[in-house]
C-alpha cells in the first residue's frame, strides 16, 4: 500500500463529503421517483415502504414521451451535425487556404463573440413571427446552425494542422474541397468531438427556443415538456414528475459517465485560451 | 481573378456569412430602429415613432434597476460559494492520483444536468418538507419551515446556492488546468523552502492562476445578468415577491412577450448588452494586462 497520512485522508474525506453533496439530490429523485403519490407528500425524504414503478406508467399514458424524445434527438442532432460541418467550412477557409483577408474575417468572427444572444432575442423572434417559421422544427435549428465559438475552436485547432499534408494533397492534384473532405477533416475528430458535446448538450438543453416558438404539445422538446408538466400536475400526482424528471436525468449521466474525458475536455477549452 | 482563384474559400465562408447578415447584423439593425418605435406585434399597423422614449423609459424603469440589482446581489452570493467551493475542489483533487478522475467526473454530474431537471430536483430538496429543512428542524437550527419563494430576501440567495450546486464544477474543470500549467518547479521549490500549503496556495497557485479567476469571474457575471430559467420556472413567470426575483431577461420576457411592447423590449436589450459588452471589455483588460 502507499503511504497514507494524515493530509490525504482528510482530502478523501473533504471530497467523498463533496461527493455526497452533489449527488444527494439526484438520489432524492429517483427514491421519489418509486414511492406511491401520497407518500412523496408525507414522507418525501424516506425510501419507498413500497417500490412501484406507477409515476412511469402514469407518465407514458398522460403524454406522449415518444415524440417528444424523438423531437429533441432530431432538433439536437441537426443543430450539432450543422454546426460541425459549417463550423469546420469556415474555419478551414480562415486557416488552411491562402484567402485574401483572412485576418479580417477572423477579427469579425472574434468580436461577434462578444455581442450577447439576449440582444437577438426580441427582433429574430420579430423575423421568425412574419416569416411562419412559429412552431416549425427549422426554428430550433437554423438560427443557430453554426456559431462564431465553434468556429473559432476549430480554427484553433486548424492551425496545429502541418501544412504539408495539404500540399502534398494539392501536388496530387486534389482540389480544396476534395482536401477538406479527406485530408483535414478525418484530422479534426478531436476537435469535432468537443465542438459536438458542447453544442449537443446547448440544444438539448435549451430552454428560451422552445418557449418562444413552440406552441403545439407534438413540437415540444424535452426540457419544455418537463417543464410544462411540473407546471400542469396536480400536487397529488407527485410520483410523475419525479418519473419524468429521472427518465430525463439518467440518460445524461448515463452517457456523461461514459463519454467524461471528452465532456470534461470540452468545458477546458472553455476557459481560458 | 482573384475570386476565380478563391471560390471555394469563398464558397466555404458563405454559411457564416450568410448567418452573420440574417441573424446578427440585420437583426441588430431592427432591434435599432424598434427601440425608437411603438410596436405590438398583434397590429403592427399600430405602430409609431416615439423617439427616445423607449430609451429614457427603459432607463428610468425601477424595475430595470431591481431586476440589475437582483442579479449582483444573487451573483455576489453565488461567486463567493462557488468560487470557494471550485478552488477548494481544484486543489484537493490536484494533490491525489487515485480515484482523481472518478472525484472529477461525479463533482462534474450537476453540469451535465439541464437547468430544469436540476431545478425541480432542487426546489423539492429546499422545500419546507424537504431534507434541508428536516434536518435542521430536527437539530433545532430552524424554528419554523421557511417558504423561500415568499420572502422578500431569500429568492436570490436560494438560486444563488441553486447556481454554485449546478456550475461550480465547470470553474473546479478551469481552476484545475490553471493549476496543472504551473510550473512544477516553482511549487518543489516552496516545499524545499519549507511553505506550507495556504503559503503556497496565496503566494504562489492563486497568483498564477490570475487568468482563469477573472474569466470565471466576469463570465458568471455575464452569464448571471442572462439567467432566466431558474426564475421562470419558480415564481410562475413572474418577479417574485415584490420582484425580489426579477431578473434582466424576465423583465425584457414579460414587456416583449406578456405586454407585447416589442420596442421597449428592444430597448432593453441593448441596453443589457451594452452592459453586458463593457464587462466583456473589462475582462479581456484584466487578462491581457497580467499576461504581458
Amino acid at each position: 500500500m502507499n503511504k497514507f497520512n494524515k493530509g490525504k485522508a482528510l482530502i478523501y474525506f473533504g471530497l467523498l463529503m463533496a461527493s455526497a453533496i452533489v449527488l444527494y439530490p439526484f438520489f432524492f429523485m429517483i427514491i421519489n421517483s418509486f414511492k406511491p403519490g401520497a407518500e412523496i407528500m408525507h414522507s418525501p425524504n424516506s425510501l419507498p415502504s413500497v417500490w412501484s414503478a406507477k409515476g412511469y406508467i402514469e407518465v407514458f399514458d398522460s403524454i406522449n414521451l415518444g415524440r417528444i424524445f424523438f423531437n429533441t434527438i432530431f432538433v439536437s442532432l441537426s443543430v450539432t451535425f450543422l454546426n460541425c460541418i459549417l463550423s469546420a467550412m469556415v474555419a478551414f477557409a480562415i486557416a488552411k487556404t491562402k484567402m485574401p483577408g483572412r485576418q479580417v474575417w477572423l477579427r469579425l468572427i472574434l468580436s461577434s463573440m462578444m455581442v450577447p444572444a439576449i440582444l437577438f432575442t426580441i427582433p429574430v423572434y420579430m423575423m421568425m413571427y412574419e416569416w411562419g417559421w412559429v412552431n416549425t422544427y427549422r426554428v430550433l435549428i437554423i438560427p443557430g446552425a453554426i456559431s462564431a465559438y465553434n468556429i473559432f475552436l476549430l480554427y484553433q485547432f486548424m492551425t496545429q494542422v502541418d501544412e504539408a499534408y495539404l500540399e502534398a494533397a494539392r501536388i496530387d492534384g486534389a482540389s480544396e474541397i476534395r482536401i477538406f473532405f479527406k485530408v483535414v477533416l478525418p484530422m479534426m475528430r478531436p476537435a469535432m468531438a468537443t465542438v459536438g458535446i458542447l453544442t449537443f448538450m446547448g440544444a438539448w438543453n435549451d430552454f428560451m427556443g422552445p418557449l418562444l416558438y413552440i406552441r403545439d404539445d407534438s413540437m415540444l422538446t424535452l426540457q419544455m415538456a418537463l417543464f410544462k408538466f411540473q407546471q400542469d400536475i396536480p400536487a397529488g400526482n407527485l410520483e410523475q414528475v419525479w418519473a419524468m424528471t429521472t427518465m430525463i436525468a439518467v440518460p445524461v449521466v448515463f452517457v456523461f459517465f461514459f463519454m467524461q474525458k471528452n465532456f470534461i475536455k470540452a468545458f477546458t477549452g472553455v476557459g481560458v485560451k | 481573378m482573384n475570386i476565380r482563384r478563391y471560390w471555394v474559400s469563398y464558397l466555404f465562408m458563405l454559411p457564416w456569412v450568410a448567418y452573420f447578415l440574417i441573424f446578427m447584423l440585420y437583426p441588430f439593425f431592427l432591434s435599432l430602429q424598434n427601440s425608437f418605435l411603438d410596436i405590438n406585434i398583434l397590429n403592427p399597423e399600430n405602430t409609431r415613432f416615439v423617439g427616445l422614449t423607449n430609451w429614457i423609459n427603459g432607463v428610468a424603469d425601477p424595475y430595470f434597476w431591481r431586476s440589475i440589482f437582483n442579479v449582483f446581489y444573487n451573483q455576489l452570493i453565488f461567486i463567493s460559494l462557488s468560487f470557494v467551493c471550485a478552488l477548494l475542489a481544484a486543489l484537493m483533487l490536484n494533490e491525489i492520483t487515485f480515484l482523481s478522475s472518478l472525484f472529477r467526473t461525479v463533482l462534474f454530474i450537476p453540469v451535465v444536468t439541464s437547468v430544469t431537471v436540476a431545478m425541480i430536483i432542487f426546489d423539492f430538496v429546499a422545500a419546507p418538507t424537504g431534507p434541508i429543512q428536516s434536518a435542521m428542524m430536527s437539530m433545532d437550527m430552524l424554528e419554523a419551515p421557511i417558504f423561500w419563494k415568499f420572502e422578500q430576501w431569500l429568492p436570490m440567495p436560494v438560486l444563488a446556492v441553486f447556481s454554485a450546486w449546478k456550475w461550480f464544477g465547470v470553474q473546479m474543470i478551469i481552476f484545475l488546468g490553471g493549476i496543472a500549467s504551473i510550473n512544477r518547479s516553482l511549487l518543489e521549490a516552496a516545499d524545499i523552502d519549507g511553505a506550507g500549503w495556504w503559503r503556497k496556495v496565496t503566494k504562489i497557485i492563486l497568483p498564477l492562476i490570475k487568468p482563469q479567476i477573472v474569466f470565471v469571474l466576469t463570465i458568471n457575471v455575464i452569464n448571471g445578468l442572462q439567467m432566466f430559467t431558474e426564475v421562470f420556472m419558480n415564481f410562475d413567470l413572474k418577479g417574485g415577491p415584490h420582484n425580489a426575483a426579477l431578473t434582466p431577461v424576465l423583465h425584457l420576457y414579460q414587456t416583449g412577450f406578456e405586454q407585447m411592447r416589442m420596442g421597449e423590449a428592444s430597448t432593453i436589450g441593448l441596453l443589457l448588452a451594452i452592459l453586458i459588452f463593457i464587462l466583456t471589455m473589462l475582462q479581456l483588460k484584466l487578462t491581457k494586462g497580467k499576461e504581458d
